[in-house]
């Protein structure tokens, strides 16, 4: 038995950069196709600090306002981002249910394991954290109101906040699987990182209106109610040392101080402790209580009562919605993927809607450009509902005395229509008829509507959606990209001739035309679909 | 070298190991047996540091689980049952890493990993080129069993260890076990597969429903209870012969 020789490494050195190590790689390496090291770690990196960088930029619309704005927003700004990040990362690296047949044997105490792991995500967050400041300490140092002190103790009040951060989210972490246990976690952490990442591209999208609005610049931060927002305490310690200071900056400082203190206390002193027990619970056997009510899950009563039983006789269509369904709902990877790549679509329908209030004649082309893109919905999903970690399972269709995917693929295909597309089309329409201001082309949505069918068939006409049948790390597709490209092309054409027709008053004969187009080539589709066997695996 | 005083686990309710108790001197290979669900894989996990028990205790090397955990982890070397490794690291990378957190520095540990991959039939390429996500089941076996031996502990605790090695690979470690044995190494095996037990075991321990059944030589155990091989002594104590009726009265049912 060695321990403790010459020259051996420290323990929490080798932690730490196995986290880190992990953390970098990342779930994309873990798959079965990944055979050679992922020498692109360092460029990963740095297109993500480059595209924090970019984000920072928005730092010079504070050019011309005082010290505590920009530090507001930059602490703000900091906070969202790093928030998010931590959230969504700490799930995974403070609570991985493989560690414990990994990790927990190993003579490694349960304070070691926490500090390398935390220190492995403030490490992180700090980077994250810099090259997003990057411009704002440019800003503070040579704007009309700032000062050479102000990079100097915007990084310092940044570091704090990062650790802020991370303590809040172990607490959090810790104190849930404290009080709620272990299967609540699981899916508490799965909320959290769908919610960060549907947040993440929404901001995306949301931050340049609010900025073109000059929302964001106008804020008065000497107001009440910015002493209940934590980053405006560490902006407080930045107007302090680098701006106009005042009671108010110095209250807002001691409660950054005393905030980080406390969190990182409570976090990493008082349950640091009880952090092992966590681990360990997590490798433990749990009897999952029995479920309330008459033992039927709400799918499956929605697959037994009409429309759905109607348009699922087939039992292996059947089948293959209750699969693609239950996959949808509850699987991390799947939900991770699906939700936050479909939401991304989104946005363009529903900043089309809400832009045409302005524009001359209603907008009636960006009404029926917004509901014909919805199509892409059901597209993206259904593509990306193929890829699973567990894909070897799905072999087991194959040994199934069924001729060809066609079944299972549909069953996607209606599982995708259900759980996403009738959602998303009911919220598309409720906003725009809320926000209409010319009531009568709320007539101009149905061109997309109708198309909608098609676009859900595409995926699964060549027998290519069979849902979990791929492994997840080949999800990243150029050609997916490409066929999106193609789609949206065509929801401009449909959208413009929808528009051109409503104005010439053709916009019955369009509607009928189209119709009959679209009944044509989903029929078509489905034909070629049907005949499509199983084809050989590679 | 190991004792188990009336080690326990509940886990709520249920009580999944109830007050074990028994010893292994050293140089013993122990095989740990019971049908799914009958503890053992709890009391091994116990015996790491990986649960802690609700009541009782064991010593491993003279060090109390509940004490010196950290001592024990030290003195233990253990292959899970899942073989659960970090897959996004190369054979190599991992290897390294599980040495540093025993203290091996780096040229000792490359030089045992060395060693371990030649007796493995693993290359070296293999173990720097690919990760571990992409390894065969074989091969990541042969990797969690590297991990469990390289600070060369004197209690090694087996968790299904052949599962997933080829027939040349299980042979072979066979006779890896029986040397390390001879060595003084202490060895709890548990597994399945019965007629390897019966071959390489000195003792064998069957547990159900967390309690401890019998516990002696194979061939002494299977001689008092009369039943002819340690498999239908094993199913004879932990209700197998009535699978048996069941098994046929199922097979029926697929006349019609």
């Amino acid at each position: 038995m060695s321990a403790g020789a010459a020259g051996a490494p420290s323990t929490v050195r080798t932690l730490r950069r196995l986290f880190l190590m992990l953390f970098l790689r990342g779930r994309g390496a873990r798959g079965l196709q990944q055979s050679r090291l992922p020498t692109s770690i360092p460029v990963r990196l740095g297109l993500t600090l480059f595209f924090y960088l970019l984000f920072g930029v928005f730092a010079f619309g504070f050019w011309s306002q005082p010290i505590l704005a920009l530090a507001v927003y930059l602490h703000v700004s900091t906070f969202i981002f790093l928030g998010l990040f931590v959230a969504s990362s700490a799930g995974e690296i403070l609570f991985n249910k493989d560690e414990g047949d990994i990790l927990l044997h190993r003579p490694v105490s349960s304070r070691q394991l926490l500090w390398a792991k935390v220190s492995v995500l403030a490490q992180v967050s700090v980077w994250l954290a810099a090259a997003f400041n990057l411009a704002g300490l440019y800003v503070g140092w040579a704007a009309p109101a700032g000062d050479w002190r102000f990079p100097f103790v915007h990084m310092v009040s940044t570091v704090l906040e990062a650790l802020f951060c991370c303590g809040c989210v172990v607490l959090t972490y810790q104190l849930c699987l404290r009080w709620f246990g272990r299967e609540r976690l699981d899916g508490l952490m799965t909320a959290a990182q769908v919610v960060v990442s549907l947040a993440l591209v929404l901001s995306g999208q949301v931050m340049p209106r609010l900025f073109s609005t000059g929302v964001l610049t106008k804020i008065d931060v000497h107001t009440w109610w910015v002493v209940l927002l934590p980053p405006a305490w560490f902006a407080g310690l930045d107007d302090t040392v680098a701006g106009a200071g005042g009671t108010f900056s110095w209250i807002l400082t001691a409660l950054a101080l005393g905030a980080t203190a406390l969190v990182l206390w409570i976090a990493f002193g008082r349950l640091a402790r009880d952090y092992t027990l966590g681990l360990q619970s997590l490798s433990e056997s749990v009897v999952s209580p029995a479920r309330r009510g008459a033992g039927r899950r709400w799918t499956e009563v929605l697959v037994d009562s009409p429309p759905l039983s109607w348009l699922l006789r087939d039992p292996v269509e059947r089948a293959s919605f209750s699969l693609s369904v239950a996959y949808l709902l509850r699987d991390r990877e799947v939900k991770l993927r699906v939700y936050p790549g479909t939401v991304s679509l989104l946005a363009v329908p529903l900043a089309s809607i809400l832009t045409t209030r302005t524009l001359p004649g209603g907008g009636g082309f960006m009404i029926a450009f917004g509901s014909s893109i919805l199509g892409l919905v059901p597209m993206t999903a259904t593509k990306l509902l193929q890829y699973s970690q567990q894909w070897q399972a799905a072999d087991l269709f194959r040994m199934a005395p069924v001729a060809g995917p066609a079944p299972f693929c549909r069953g996607a295909t209606r599982a995708v229509q259900c759980v996403m597309t009738v959602p998303f089309v009911l919220v598309f329409v409720v906003i725009a008829l809320a926000t209409r201001t010319h009531p009568g082309q709320w007539l101009l949505l149905l061109p997309g509507l109708i198309s909608l069918p098609v676009y859900s068939m595409i995926p699964s006409s060549d027998g290519e959606a069979v849902p979990l049948s791929r492994p997840g790390d080949e999800a990243r597709s150029a050609s997916r990209g490409l066929i999106m490209m193609g789609a949206t092309l065509v929801a401009v054409v449909i959208a413009a001739l929808a528009w051109w027709c409503w104005r010439v008053g053709w916009f019955w004969e369009f509607i009928a035309i189209e119709t009959a187009l679209a009944a044509f080539l989903y029929l078509g589709m489905r034909r070629y679909m049907l005949r499509v066997t199983w084809s050989s695996i590679e | 070298m190991i004792a188990l005083q009336g080690l326990s686990k509940r886990f709520g309710s249920r009580v999944a190991v109830d007050s074990l108790t028994f010893e292994v001197p050293a140089g013993q290979i122990v095989g740990f047996l019971g049908p799914n669900g009958a503890g053992k894989s709890t009391t091994l996990k116990m015996l790491t540091g990986i649960l802690a028990p609700s009541e009782g205790t064991a010593t491993i090397c003279g060090f109390d689980l509940r004490t010196a955990v950290l001592e024990v982890k030290r003195h233990v070397g253990f292959v899970p049952e899942s073989g659960a490794v970090f897959e996004s690291l190369t054979g190599l990378e991992y290897l390294e890493m599980v040495a540093a957190l025993y203290g091996i520095p780096a040229r000792a540990a490359r030089a045992r990993i060395k060693q371990f991959i030649a007796f493995f039939d693993l290359g070296f390429d293999t173990l720097t080129d690919k990760l571990l996500g992409a390894y065969s089941k074989g091969m990541r076996r042969k990797v969690v069993i590297t991990a469990a031996l390289l600070h060369n502990p004197p209690v090694v605790l087996f968790d299904e260890p052949l599962e997933g090695l080829d027939a040349n690979a299980a042979v072979g470690f066979k006779t890896l076990i029986q040397t390390l044995a001879r060595e003084g190494k202490t060895i709890v095996y548990s597994s399945h597969i019965l007629d390897v037990v019966e071959r390489v075991c000195d003792r064998v321990v069957i547990i159900d429903k967390g309690r401890l059944l019998v516990d002696g030589a194979p061939d002494a155990l299977v001689a008092a209870h009369q039943s002819g091989t340690l498999e239908r002594l094993f199913a004879q104590l932990t209700g197998g012969l009535e699978l048996e009726k069941r098994a046929e009265d199922f097979a029926r049912t697929f006349r019609s």
